[in-house]
């Protein structure tokens, strides 16, 4: 059993921005690899194995050949190894791994200055210090030596996050949370993880839809049960594919976001040497909880621990649930499909209630029960039972990871089943042949549907058979082919 | 014998005294009210007994499986006023310092070349559920548990099992150096289904029988396992009793039943230990206390080195060199096989795949050093570390952080109610300075350095070399 | 997520040989670059560094230790990422500090070569480490759970690197084999990089026992990684032994049957056990 994400890793789909950037042009990652903390940031989002090759080559001014490095690739890495290679490939950081081994002369440079320091490029960010000392006088006790403090950093962070996810979670019933701003509602809108409440009077127009209600998609359901670093990182991903039509450059965007996660947590820094593309990002990444600003205008920013943990791969968020709950799980789930959730966070609450039934609510408690018709209206909202499945496993008390296997079985197989149940019915379009004359004529078309494999049901006795829709024309003219023939 | 008899009941009588006086210091009322007292001495009796060197007093409170009405697992753990288990944490971290207090803390002699037959009670009375999930379950799931430890404390022993089943004695697995051996020979339940009658007599000559060709350097040992209250013997088996005390087979007995007479006897006599599991946890104590290296009493040395018995021989002993797997292929002289990778025999040079082993051409006895050292902590403990109790004899120089993992102390709630402190052995300072070295260590460290490390970080700072001027 | 503990063999005798290529700035400088490297790797990536001195070991540098506030004195700088720059300041500082310099004013008053505390340095890293399982451990106990084997214990994903200039100390042969085993039982890797000097037979062994590498130097990968990228495997591991009479380096002696006890020649009486040998007469030399 890998005791850590990064062993599992290995096999695991790479990071989320990877393919993103494997399709973007070869000439726009080259800019991107100018910039040391843009190296620092990417490098870390490779799988361990890219890592370690991209080690191996960083201090080598020449080329090897590639023989060289497989001669250390054991039997079962083979596979893993050529993933590896051909991530590091497509985003051009280790062009041609066929025969030469070279590093992309940029990266090389600019992760070389990242690891050894130096250069003039500002890019981990220029710190607010220039004028600290007087304005540290004219403001006074107010402002700290450096900037805000990590504790409301971070409950500011957690407060845009849980405002965007808990509009999302409730809204499809009554209770009206607190919404975010309209460049998040646009965001969660375009991604698909909200859609227009159809309203009564048939569709909207298009100015009514602006301030009409947004109601969850299925997708939005799915979203939910993922951890917060997969929606953060889903999010900025949307957020990314907006910028072209924005008018905004994507490698400035990137940059900045990178530049994000290398800094310090708890420092502030100047927007001076922000480009205009960077500022307007200020702005955005404001809302969802990125960036601190004490104003909107203020000369200063700090990044929180949102951008700061981007590139780790388990999510050291601020613990959600007042950190009460801790990063660790807090559900425990019983053989009698009882589930007892040591939360109080109503976002947390919240989520469960998609897919449990809740019966009764304690100062730090939730208890309730998975039922089948709980579990049915999430499987009809579009969330799978694989992710009510991950979901509970990911966030399952630490008392229950004493159990092997974490989740009782019986449980595990019911909310499949019931998945499956849902699967009964399959439905298929197409079309049903009835009242035909003569047993004769029946068998003849059902032979001649039945050769091209378009029939899906047929009743002799009845002398009727469905056949699939896009079989119809052939049939039809078969039909009217042999009345055609008997009629001459 | 009448002689003897007449011991052993002064024997008992001492014993059950022992056990009155411990009920009344115990103040357990309402133990066991309604039983005989005849029973009771006989339960407890063994408790005490067995528990006496142990100091851990996990017999004391709790009756038998038995006897218990219904076991409520969290009613073990106290928790103090405000609902936590801090407390009970700290009383088993109190517990463990203690008994570590009584273990020597200078260099001892131990027999660490060791051979143990650990026979296995097979009989339908195994199949008992008093202990859950049953006796045999346990006992086997027990039993792996052991053989890994074991090995692990005396790499150069070897185990061979023998089971007792349908008033036979069974090879189960035959005398061997290696873990994953023995381990497989138990690892398939079935195989193994109790059946029938325990012979004692049988297996126990079984046992002696495997072992009486070894070296006199070595020990001979049996642990039963026993779960039955009887024995079906072809002769007489104080016979058997006899020729073990001859050979110098130490017999250890753990049973799962009750106290029995013979059982005792062999124990007694052959200086092997006897304990009556209470329940599940003390079972595994009880065995496991069979695992480090037995102290060789001075008494019993000099009863061993009679003149004209070598038994304390300087081996010869080879400390090879390992070749990788890119080393040239060559053949070992053990299989006759062409590998890379071996062990070279520093005397002889032949290859060699796997160590300790006799080399096969010149007889040397390779062993990797390793291996040797891996026995050493017994032989030389570290010191217990005292408590420091004296907050005023703190000075502002005297350093706030750990010695080891250089975290700040951490002081116990407790320290406003210093009386209670120092009978549970605990610092409410959350210091333990090391005798020697002088230094303070943190309680995780304390535990860690005696229980896994067994080297103070500090003590072995080497000092300059005084040069021969 | 991964923690390394590097040992620095910070012998000074050894560092300001002149006849040796490698210059202590240039080696330093180095080592920085190494350890930047490795808290690149990821996010979560902790250090903790321990010197070796000459009769003492001095913890240097751990970044889980978050209490020490000049941490935070470091100026930023736009053109580094934050935490390399404070580690390389923290480091450099802590090692002049600490780091004796030769005494320049007469070769009279040459100190005593002391050997370097290798095993304080490794015996005050795996208390570091312990410090976590000691107490996951301990709460096991205390609730009376057994935790099945595959339990993934809470544990980081750790290796200690040691950086080794000086040679063998004899004295130290039996503390050290018992940390290796507590590194075992941890199950944590040992590396050993030996920049120059001769081969230590004691950390091939200690390499060899937890599964690590004896290497000369090389950017190693997290353990979990190297099932499936090779690594450099050791050519010859010396599985020779200290005896106790003399501390010197056998490759066959005596042990004595009692305590195990090695000796390069027969000795009638056992040191250790006080255990006399009677057929020491009959003993061929080896």
């Amino acid at each position: 059993m890998p005791k850590d994400p990064e062993t599992a890793g290995q096999q695991d789909a790479p990071h989320t921005l990877i393919p993103f950037l494997q399709s973007q042009s070869q000439t726009a990652l080259t800019r991107l690899y100018t910039r040391p903390s843009s190296c620092l940031a990417i490098f870390r989002l490779l799988g361990p194995i890219e890592r370690q090759i991209v080690m191996s080559l960083l201090w080598l001014e020449g080329p090897i050949a590639s023989q060289t490095l497989n001669a250390w690739v054991t039997k079962e890495g083979r596979k893993p190894y050529g993933t590896a290679l051909d991530t590091l490939s497509k985003i051009q950081i280790l062009p041609n791994p066929g025969t030469r081994m070279l590093l992309n002369p940029n990266f090389k440079a600019s992760f070389r200055m990242a690891l050894t320091g130096g250069g003039d490029l500002n890019s981990f960010g220029v710190p607010y210090v220039s004028s600290k000392e007087k304005d540290a006088e004219r403001d006074g006790a107010g402002d700290k030596k450096f900037g805000p403090n990590l504790e409301h950093l971070d409950s500011y962070a957690l407060e845009r996050w849980e405002t965007i996810l808990h509009y999302m979670v409730s809204s499809g019933t009554d209770s009206t949370p607190q919404r975010p701003s309209a460049g998040v509602l646009y965001l969660l809108q375009r991604s698909g993880l909200m859609q227009p409440l159809p309203s009564p009077s048939g569709y909207s127009t298009a100015s009514s839809r602006k301030t009409s209600q947004l109601q969850i998609s299925s997708l939005g359901f799915q979203f939910l049960l993922h951890t917060p670093h997969e929606q953060l990182w889903e999010l900025l991903l949307q957020y990314l594919k907006m910028v072209e039509e924005r008018q905004m450059d994507l490698v400035e965007v990137l940059n900045f976001l990178f530049m994000l996660s290398t800094m310090d947590l708890g420092r502030e820094y100047s927007p001076d040497n922000l480009t205009q593309t960077q500022l307007v990002m200020l702005e955005d990444l404001r809302d969802y909880g990125l960036i601190w600003q004490r104003k909107s205008s203020s000369k200063r920013f700090s990044p929180t621990r949102l951008a700061t943990t981007l590139t780790s791969s388990t999510p050291l968020l601020p613990s959600s649930g007042g950190g009460n709950t801790g990063p660790q799980g807090f559900i425990i789930l019983e053989t009698n499909y009882r589930l007892y959730a040591y939360t109080d966070n109503p976002l947390q609450i919240a989520v469960l209630n998609l897919f449990v039934h809740l019966k009764s609510r304690y100062p730090n408690l939730v208890v309730g029960s998975i039922t089948r018709d709980s579990v049915r209206k999430a499987l009809n909202n579009g969330i799978r039972a694989d992710q009510i499945i991950s979901y509970l496993v990911t966030h399952a008390h630490p008392q229950m990871r004493r159990n092997n296997p974490l989740l009782p079985v019986t449980v595990q197989d019911q909310i499949r089943l019931w998945e499956l149940e849902k699967n009964r019915l399959k439905s298929a379009d197409g079309y049903l042949y009835t009242n035909f004359a003569a047993q004769a004529d029946y068998q003849v078309v059902l032979d001649y549907a039945k050769q091209i494999g378009v029939v899906l049901w047929e009743n002799s006795v009845k002398r009727c058979f469905f056949a699939s829709a896009e079989g119809h024309s052939n049939i039809r003219g078969f039909i009217e082919r042999r009345s055609k023939d008997e009629q001459m | 014998m009448p002689p003897r008899r007449a011991q052993d009941h002064n024997y008992m009588a001492v014993d059950s005294d022992s056990d009155d006086s411990f009920i009344v210091e115990d103040g357990d009322g309402d133990f066991g009210a309604d039983r005989t007292r005849g029973a009771k001495s006989k339960g407890k009796g063994k408790a005490v007994q067995k528990g006496k060197d142990k100091g851990k007093g996990k017999g004391k409170e709790q009756p038998y499986s038995w006897e218990a009405s219904y076991t409520r697992s969290w009613d073990a753990v106290q928790e103090d006023e405000g609902g936590s288990l801090q407390t009970a944490v700290e009383d088993l971290l109190a517990r463990g310092r203690r008994r570590r207090l009584l273990g020597p803390s200078t260099a001892i002699r131990r027999t660490i070349i060791r051979h143990l037959i650990l026979i296995l009670d097979l009989s339908a009375s195994m199949l008992d559920k008093d202990m859950r999930p049953s006796r045999f379950d346990l006992t086997l799931e027990y039993a792996r548990a052991f053989i890994t430890e074991w090995f692990d404390q005396n790499p150069l022993g070897q185990i061979g099992i023998v089971g007792m089943r349908a008033g036979l004695g069974e090879r189960v697995c035959d005398m061997s150096g290696n873990p994953q051996d023995v381990l497989k020979h138990i690892s398939d339940r079935v195989k193994l289904e109790p059946n029938g009658e325990p012979s004692l007599q049988n297996a126990i000559e079984m046992a002696r029988g495997s072992m009486s060709h070894l070296p006199s350097h070595s020990s001979r040992e049996v642990l039963v396992i026993f779960g039955s209250l009887t024995s079906c013997d072809p002769g007489n088996i104080h016979d058997t009793l006899d020729a073990c005390v001859k050979d110098r087979i130490r017999v250890s007995f753990v049973s799962l039943a009750a106290e029995m007479k013979i059982c005792r006897d062999f124990c007694v006599k052959t200086g092997g230990t006897f304990g009556v599991a209470l329940n599940e946890g003390h079972f595994k104590d009880l065995l496991f206390e069979g695992i480090p290296p037995p102290v060789q009493t001075g008494a019993a040395a000099t009863a061993k080195t009679g003149p004209g018995n070598p038994a304390a021989d300087l081996m010869q002993m080879g400390f090879p060199t390992r070749l990788p797997d890119t080393a040239p292929p060559a053949l070992c002289v053990c299989h006759s096989e062409l590998k890379t990778e071996g062990f070279l025999c520093p005397r002889c040079g032949a290859k060699l795949c796997d160590v300790p082993t006799d080399c096969d051409i010149c007889g040397l006895m390779i062993v990797s050093s390793s291996h040797l050292a891996r026995s050493y902590h017994h032989l030389f403990p570290v010191k217990p570390y005292e408590v420091f109790m004296d907050k005023s004899s703190l000075t502002i120089t005297s350093p706030s952080v750990c010695h080891a993992c250089a975290l700040p102390f951490r002081e116990s709630q407790q320290s406003k109610t210093p009386a209670t402190a120092p009978a549970e052995g605990l610092s409410p300072l959350g210091r333990y300075r090391c005798p020697d070295c002088g230094n303070d260590f943190c309680a995780d460290c304390d535990v860690f350095v005696h229980e896994v490390m067994h080297v103070c970080p500090s003590c072995h700072d080497p000092k300059p070399i005084p040069q021969p001027s | 997520m991964s923690h390394l503990s590097l040992l620095l063999d910070l012998q000074p005798a050894a560092w300001h040989d002149p006849t040796q290529s490698l210059q202590f700035s240039t080696f330093l400088a180095h080592i920085l670059v190494f350890l930047n490297a490795h808290l690149a790797q990821k996010h979560e990536n902790s250090l903790a560094i321990f010197g070796a001195f000459p009769g003492k070991s001095i913890m240097l540098y751990s970044s889980i230790d978050q209490t020490k506030p000049a941490d935070r004195r470091v100026q930023p700088d736009p053109n580094w990422y934050q935490p390399f720059k404070t580690l390389d300041a923290a480091l450099t500082e802590r090692i002049r500090e600490e780091m004796p310099q030769p005494s320049n004013s007469s070769e009279a008053e040459e100190p005593l070569p002391v050997p370097v505390a290798l095993v304080g340095a490794l015996a005050k890293a795996l208390c570091c480490k312990s410090s976590t399982y000691c107490n996951f451990n301990r709460i096991i106990q205390a609730t009376k759970v057994e935790a099945p084997s595959d339990t993934p214990l809470v544990m980081p994903e750790s290796r200690i690197l040691i950086v080794s200039v000086s040679p063998d100390a004899a004295a130290s042969y039996i503390p050290l084999m018992n940390s290796i085993f507590s590194a075992q039982k941890l199950k944590v890797v040992i590396d050993v990089c030996k920049i120059y000097g001769p081969d230590t037979t004691f950390l091939q062994q200690a390499a060899y026992l937890t599964g690590g590498s004896y290497i000369r130097m090389c950017f190693l990968q997290p353990p979990s990684v190297r099932s499936l990228l090779a690594v450099p495997t050791t050519d010859r591991v010396d599985f020779r032994a200290a005896c106790f009479c003399h501390k010197d380096i056998i490759d066959a002696g005596y042990v004595c049957s009692v305590c195990l006890s090695i000796f390069c020649q027969p000795v009638p009486v056992c040191s250790t056990c006080r255990y006399a040998h009677l057929s020491t007469r009959l003993m061929r030399p080896i």
